[in-house]
């Protein structure tokens, strides 16, 4: 696995928009009804999630995120929909410079499979938009940021896997249970000089699971705040990084 | 946050007595609770009115108080001891609520107790119907909708929020006498209200959750407001059967996971709404089968049954990390004590299925209707682990002591294997009757299931009658299918390949070898033989709370069969499977625990298994427990240095022994259920420690046991032993009614009778013989008015230590497991005593005990000479009982010492000696649950029928009866002068206790009671000028004495049988005495009993409260 580029494998070459139709069930209409969010709507309700390769962005008026994607999750782009954000996604490969000729409000990284250190060309790209745009990562994306910010990363001798890892906010003392898929983890040691912060740690083994930095608007976390499966508790971060656009 | 220094007293209040829905799961809370705190450097205080406790040992708490569990006596506790805080939340419903009385009544404010754990508005949140609803609708989370209606029009208009099916009761009942049981309301209208139409002016129309999917998240939270779900359980039973009796498996088997996330984000809401601070929580969901609707239907801000469960299934120990919550820590500061790196914020995961079954005993209530519904009714539990459900639900029932070895095909079925799978049986009418009848919830359900697939019924009509989720359904189906297969075959005679293949997916499906056994017309050791040969062997898994993920540090194991994978050894492969018990250096020592509790065999066996593990493992042993007890210590991971959770068969048994080879097997602790393996145990080799076999045998062969009491020149009553109507004729001839019957070689005096006449002793013989021809039934001369004594001994096959000597209140007739006793004896003359310690000391020797050894005796008094003589009713060379009471009344801790002595100690170099004798007086009395069994006679006789018990200990035999009594839940009227207000005692007793009468009427009426009496007993006090007022019986007029009772005019019943048998009117009396709440007495000895207790009570001598510790000093 060590040195595999796999994300380039899975990304989808085509860029596109990712919609969920507004549905007008009274149940879901409530902004406060979190769980809610989480329900399989295409099971339960037919096809209303769908990728549009050409077309309308839909949701005018809403900050545009751009996502790169390294084989990301559906659910993923549920919750970013879902906070009221438009959402394009473009190939892994997709140079900084195309990035911000979209003219986006902020970028979110995706998770995805694999090693992080021989996608240098997303690392490349990362290091150019960092500052620029407020960015949101998860999983492979973190990793990616922390190598793009000069850390290193590692494979663990026992990857994190499992929906119930502890994660601890160091800021505030809360503990977390987080749905968790990872084999490499950002080396905490290597972070000096990096700008970003360890905000939030495993407590099974004290590694990394979250960085910030406030002054570039920078939050990446390990774990997987979209769940499914898994538990919610960490869901309140794509509304945080809608609040940062 | 660290733990709080403010903090350096600390009280527990334990749950009391085991009765019905509140067993020895709050003895494993509390005892963990006891060790955390202290661990801490907490000083602890602890309350609770059951001896039979781990957490009652005086080394558990700093301060142990065994006494009454009210308000009134907690108060003086703590007024005493002065406590900074209470933490309620370890001790069941009955601790939690003496807490909260304490708080509302201001006690604890006065005392500056502070209340950790949960504080008094989070518990009236949680346990208020309507603050619970409104809480709930705060965080749109849905409760079973409901209204209240005054007419019809009103309750339309409910229903038409509510929807059907509907249940209609009466919203507030008169004097709790009105009928509350719910109606269930289906389509049309059956019903009109309003003035004239029906007794009820208010109705609660209640849409009904009946048949819907039925889960249980145990919540945990601390102070930083981290909350993590330790389990979800979920009920093989739907909606409608309390979880108590349901049948539940861990982890939720049908939920998806977007279905139960969403239960766990309200999970969390709800605890952080109802504001439980820390601790453990436990909320059920009803979820509609259809729709997906989920609704919570209650939540215990408490640890409680599910708790202990919880904790047993995932290896989480709830309720020590709930302990060390309230103190102030935060989850991820307290590290998980099975793999020590990793801390306890984290939700267990699980890589088996674990089955709980319930445990009843309805035959041991006669006329008892055995339907279950939302009251629960078992008496006990067995947990069962596995790889699958089918493994995990036959090895449950086979834990359950049932005498079933896994889903039928034991031999005990009632339709034949031919006649179901021909159709044969499916014609008949009681295969009808069961179809019929398979929606209505009982103990054989499960077994019924069986025979209805087997039938051909199919899955989907069985879910659509039963409500039962089709998954299990079809989980069920597949042990069915596994049986055809089994049978279709050529059995022990095929191939070694294809008998391999064969028997790893029995055992996969959880068949026993038993089972097996008997589908293949072979015996046990047979196929043990054969399948050993096989090399199909189980492998043990370990209980780690991680799935794996991380090592696990504490040896707490289930057994599983894993066919083996092949490994590469010195350059070639060999088949290995990965048994993950660790090899050990130390010498093992196995001990057998008690299974499930069941009445006649409760927690004192759990007691007495713990404290030989204690002792064995303080001495350098390592001690490997067995049980199948959720609900217990002794399957807590650090009882012992090793802990199976396994079924306690033969097989199950062995095969633990053939894995961890101990020096020794220790079957005398866990009552009948250990004992009756070691026959089986022995003949295969293994090595019993303790008491010889054989003693076992002599003192439960009647012949032998016999002829070596005319050895000894110790006396028996008559008796003899039939096999015949005449053999049973020829023996009540010879020694005369009125005599005992029973079978032989049984427990807690099971279908035990006292037969007055011929015409009944004929009745009892025919409905033996019927049962089983070829066991003897035991006839024994009974003796009328003799008083039983209980002695527990020690031996270490020279010495003899006599350790408790109890004189019973009630008089011989009465089990002993139901009869009040007092230590010391306080009727019996010195010489009677040192006869019986000296009978006591030859019959030890004689047996050549080694361990604990029970006597039980009976004393007559010549009724002109006074002689007292002293006769043998029974030796059990084991642990009784009694023995956590007696080691608590003496200060002695017998099992600790018993274990020890089997190890090769000898008494004195355990420096115990003497004849204890203390000077405070203890009485045990009985726990009952005639409550919870409708048309059941509250009376009490041979066969035990007690759930539980309570101690009174104080410095005179008044006091000590007057709070066990107090404790039993059985408070006696303070005396009129004392309660400032008149108070009635109504009397009947039968012609026997005539001349008794007066011995407790008169100091009754001195008293300043007032008496009602029926006629026969009116006669005989008026005749010698008692004053007392007549009352009629149930069928002479009105109002009679139960219109009394209703109407609050009687205090407290004193009602003795009519000889032999009960009475209609009686029945009725004791009825309503139990459902009312009165406290009644239906011996003369334990209103005399009663007598002296109010006399103490209204002397001088106030109650006082006193701690184990300072008895002892």
């Amino acid at each position: 696995m060590a040195g595999c580029d796999l994300a380039s494998v899975v990304t989808d070459p085509h860029s596109y928009v990712w919609q969920t139709q507004p549905l007008n069930l009274p149940a879901i209409t409530k902004a406060d009804d979190a769980h809610r969010l989480y329900l399989d709507y295409e099971e339960q309700y037919g096809r209303i999630d769908q990728a549009i390769y050409a077309g309308d962005y839909g949701g005018a008026g809403e900050p545009l995120v751009v996502a790169y994607g390294f084989g990301i999750k559906r659910n993923i782009l549920r919750l970013l929909r879902a906070q009221g954000m438009r959402v394009r996604v473009v190939p892994a490969q997709t140079s900084a410079a195309d990035v911000l000729a979209m003219n986006p409000a902020g970028v979110f990284l995706s998770n995805g499979p694999g090693d992080p250190e021989p996608v240098d060309y997303a690392i490349r790209n990362i290091r150019e938009l960092m500052g620029r745009r407020p960015i949101f990562a998860i999983c492979l994306g973190h990793q990616l940021l922390a190598l793009a910010a000069g850390a290193r990363t590692y494979k663990l001798k026992f990857g994190h896997r499992g929906a119930n890892q502890p994660v601890k906010d160091l800021t505030t003392g809360r503990v977390w249970i987080t749905s968790q898929n990872h084999g490499f983890c950002v080396d905490r040691d290597s972070l000096a000089g990096s700008g970003l912060e360890v905000t939030q740690i495993n407590l099974n083994d004290q590694t990394v699971e979250a960085l910030a930095d406030e002054k570039r608007r920078i939050l990446t976390v390990q774990y997987h705040p979209e769940a499914s499966p898994g538990p919610h508790d960490t869901a309140e971060l794509f509304r945080r990084f809608r609040e940062r656009l | 946050m660290p733990k709080r220094t403010d903090l350096h007293k600390i009280m527990i209040i334990g749950s009391g007595p085991i009765v019905i829905g509140q067993a020895c799961e709050f003895d494993y809370s509390g005892t963990q609770g006891c060790k955390a705190l202290r661990s801490e450097g907490y000083e602890v205080v602890l309350v609770n009115s059951n001896p039979a406790t781990i957490m009652t040992d005086p080394e558990m708490g700093d301060r142990t108080y065994i006494e009454p569990l009210t308000p009134e006596v907690v108060a003086r506790i703590i007024e005493k001891e002065r406590p900074d805080a209470l933490l309620p939340t370890l001790g069941g419903q009955n601790g939690l609520n003496v807490s909260v009385a304490l708080a509302r009544s201001g006690v604890l404010d006065r005392f500056g107790v502070e209340l950790i754990g949960a504080k008094l508005p989070a518990i009236e949140k949680a346990e208020n119907r309507d603050l619970f609803r409104q809480a709930m609708q705060r965080i749109g989370q849905e409760v079973p909708r409901s209204g209240v209606a005054h007419n019809i029009e009103e309750a339309k208009a409910v229903i038409a929020e509510v929807g059907f099916p509907a249940i209609i009761r009466p919203s507030f009942t008169l004097g709790g006498t009105a009928p509350a049981s719910p109606t269930t309301w289906t389509s049309s209208c059956p019903w009109s209200m309003g003035p004239g139409h029906g007794p009820f002016s208010e109705v609660l129309i209640e849409e009904s959750v009946l048949g819907w999917k039925e889960f249980e998240l145990e919540v945990m939270r601390d102070l930083a407001d981290n909350v993590v779900i330790i389990c979800g359980i979920e009920n093989f039973d739907p909606m409608g059967v309390h979880t108590g009796d349901s049948i539940t498996v861990a982890p939720i088997q049908t939920l998806t996971d977007k279905e139960y996330q969403m239960m766990r984000d309200a999970a969390i809401d709800i605890i952080r709404e109802i504001g439980v601070e820390t601790g453990g929580s436990n909320i059920q969901f009803a979820v509609h089968p259809q729709t997906g609707r989920m609704v919570v239907i209650e939540m215990n801000p408490r640890v409680s049954r599910s708790s202990a469960l919880a904790s047993k299934a995932t290896g989480f120990p709830i309720a020590k990390i709930a302990a060390k919550l309230a103190v102030g820590y935060t989850l991820d500061e307290i590290p998980n004590d099975i793999t020590k790196k990793t801390p306890a914020s984290f939700e267990p995961t699980i890589d088996y299925v674990v089955v709980k079954i319930p445990r009843w005993a309805f035959e041991k209530f006669p006329g008892s209707d055995p339907t279950l519904g939302t009251q629960m009714k078992s008496v006990g539990e067995a947990m069962a682990i596995g790889r699958s459900f089918p493994e995990a639900l036959q090895k449950g029932l086979r834990s359950l002591e049932a005498r079933r070895y896994g889903l039928g095909a034991d031999g005990r079925d009632k339709f034949a294997y031919e006649d179901l799978v021909s159709g044969r049986a499916r014609a008949s009418e009681d295969f009808h009757h069961m179809l019929e009848r398979i929606a209505v919830p009982t103990p054989d359900r499960p077994f019924h299931l069986r025979y209805l697939l087997l039938g051909g019924v199919s899955v989907d009509e069985l879910a659509r009658r039963t409500r039962i989720d089709p998954w299990f359904l079809e989980q069920f189906r597949a042990v069915v299918e596994m049986e055809r297969e089994l049978r279709a075959g050529p059995g022990l005679a095929q191939d070694d390949d294809a008998l391999r293949e064969l028997l790893w997916r029995a055992k996969q499906y959880g068949f026993s070898d038993y089972q097996l056994a008997h589908i293949w017309g072979s015996d046990e050791t047979t196929v043990r033989a054969r399948r050993k040969a096989l090399g199909v062997l189980p492998v043990f898994k370990t209980v780690d709370t991680c799935g794996a993920e991380f090592e696990a540090e504490t040896p707490y194991h289930y057994s599983t069969y894993e066919r083996p994978f092949l490994a590469l050894r010195d350059g070639r492969f060999v088949p290995q499977q990965a048994s993950e018990v660790r090899p050990c250096d130390k010498k093992k020592v196995v001990i057998l625990g008690g299974g499930p509790n069941r009445i006649g065999q409760g927690i004192e066996f759990d007691f007495c298994c713990c404290h030989a593990s204690f002792s064995l493992s303080a001495e350098g042993f390592e001690t490997v427990m067995v049980n199948s007890n959720p609900e217990t210590v002794s399957t807590d991971y650090d009882t012992s240095d090793r802990l199976y959770f396994e079924p306690l068969t033969f097989e199950d048994v062995m095969n633990i022994i053939e894995v961890e080879h101990p020096v020794g097997v220790i079957v005398q602790f866990g009552g009948q259920t250990p004992l009756k393996l070691s026959g089986p145990l022995e003949s295969a080799g293994v090595s019993l420690w303790g008491t010889p076999g054989d003693s076992i045998d002599l003192a439960e062969d009647r012949g032998r046991f016999g002829a070596l009491l005319d050895q000894l020149g110790i006396a028996q009553p008559p008796n003899g032993a039939a096999l015949s109507l005449e053999g049973a004729r020829e023996i009540a001839a010879r020694i005369g009614f009125p005599v005992l019957v029973r079978p032989s070689y049984v427990l807690g005096g099971e279908r035990m009778e006292i037969v007055y006449n011929l015409e009944a002793l004929d009745r009892y013989m025919r409905g033996a013989l019927d049962l089983d021809p070829t066991r003897p039934v035991l006839v024994d001369k009974f003796l009328s008015s003799a008083i039983e004594i209980d002695v527990d001994a020690l031996s270490d096959g020279r010495e003899v230590f006599v350790g408790g000597i109890m004189e019973h209140i009630e008089a011989a007739g009465i089990h002993s497991g139901d009869s009040a006793c007092v230590l010391p004896p306080r009727t019996l003359s010195a010489r009677t005593i040192e006869n019986i310690r000296d009978y006591t000391r030859r019959l030890a020797r004689a047996l050549s005990v080694r361990g604990l050894m029970n006597v039980q005796y009976a004393m007559t008094r010549h009724p002109d000479s006074g002689e007292e003589k002293i006769w043998v009713l029974e030796v059990n060379p084991r642990a009784s009982r009694t023995v956590p009471f007696v080691s608590k009344a003496i200060g002695v801790p017998m099992a600790k010492a018993a274990a020890l002595i089997m190890s090769g100690k000898t008494l004195a170099e355990l420096g115990i000696r003497g004849d204890p004798w203390p000077s405070h007086v203890s009485v045990k009395e009985a726990v009952l649950p005639f409550i919870k069994f409708q048309g059941v006679d509250a009376i009490l006789g041979p066969e035990m029928r007690s759930t539980g018990e309570v101690m009174g200990i104080d410095t005179d035999f008044g006091l000590a009866y007057a709070k066990s009594q107090i404790a039993a839940g059985s408070t006696l009227p303070l005396s009129p002068r004392a309660a400032g207000r008149p108070r009635t005692v109504f009397v009947s007793v039968n012609d026997d206790d005539k001349p008794c009468l007066l011995r407790f009427c008169v100091p009754l009426v001195e008293l300043g009671f007032r008496l009602f009496a029926t006629a026969g007993t009116h006669r005989v006090l008026s005749e010698h000028g008692v004053p007392c007022e007549m009352v009629f019986k149930v069928n002479e007029g009105r109002p009679n004495i139960v219109d009394r009772m209703k109407n609050r005019e009687v205090d407290w019943v004193i009602n003795t049988p009519m000889s032999g048998r009960s009475h209609k009117d009686e029945m009725a009396i004791r009825r309503a005495a139990v459902e009312l709440g009165i406290p009644y007495m239906t011996t003369v000895a334990a209103a005399l009993a009663g007598v002296d207790a109010l006399t103490s009570l209204a002397g001088d001598q106030a109650m006082s409260v006193c701690a184990l510790q300072d008895y002892h000093r």
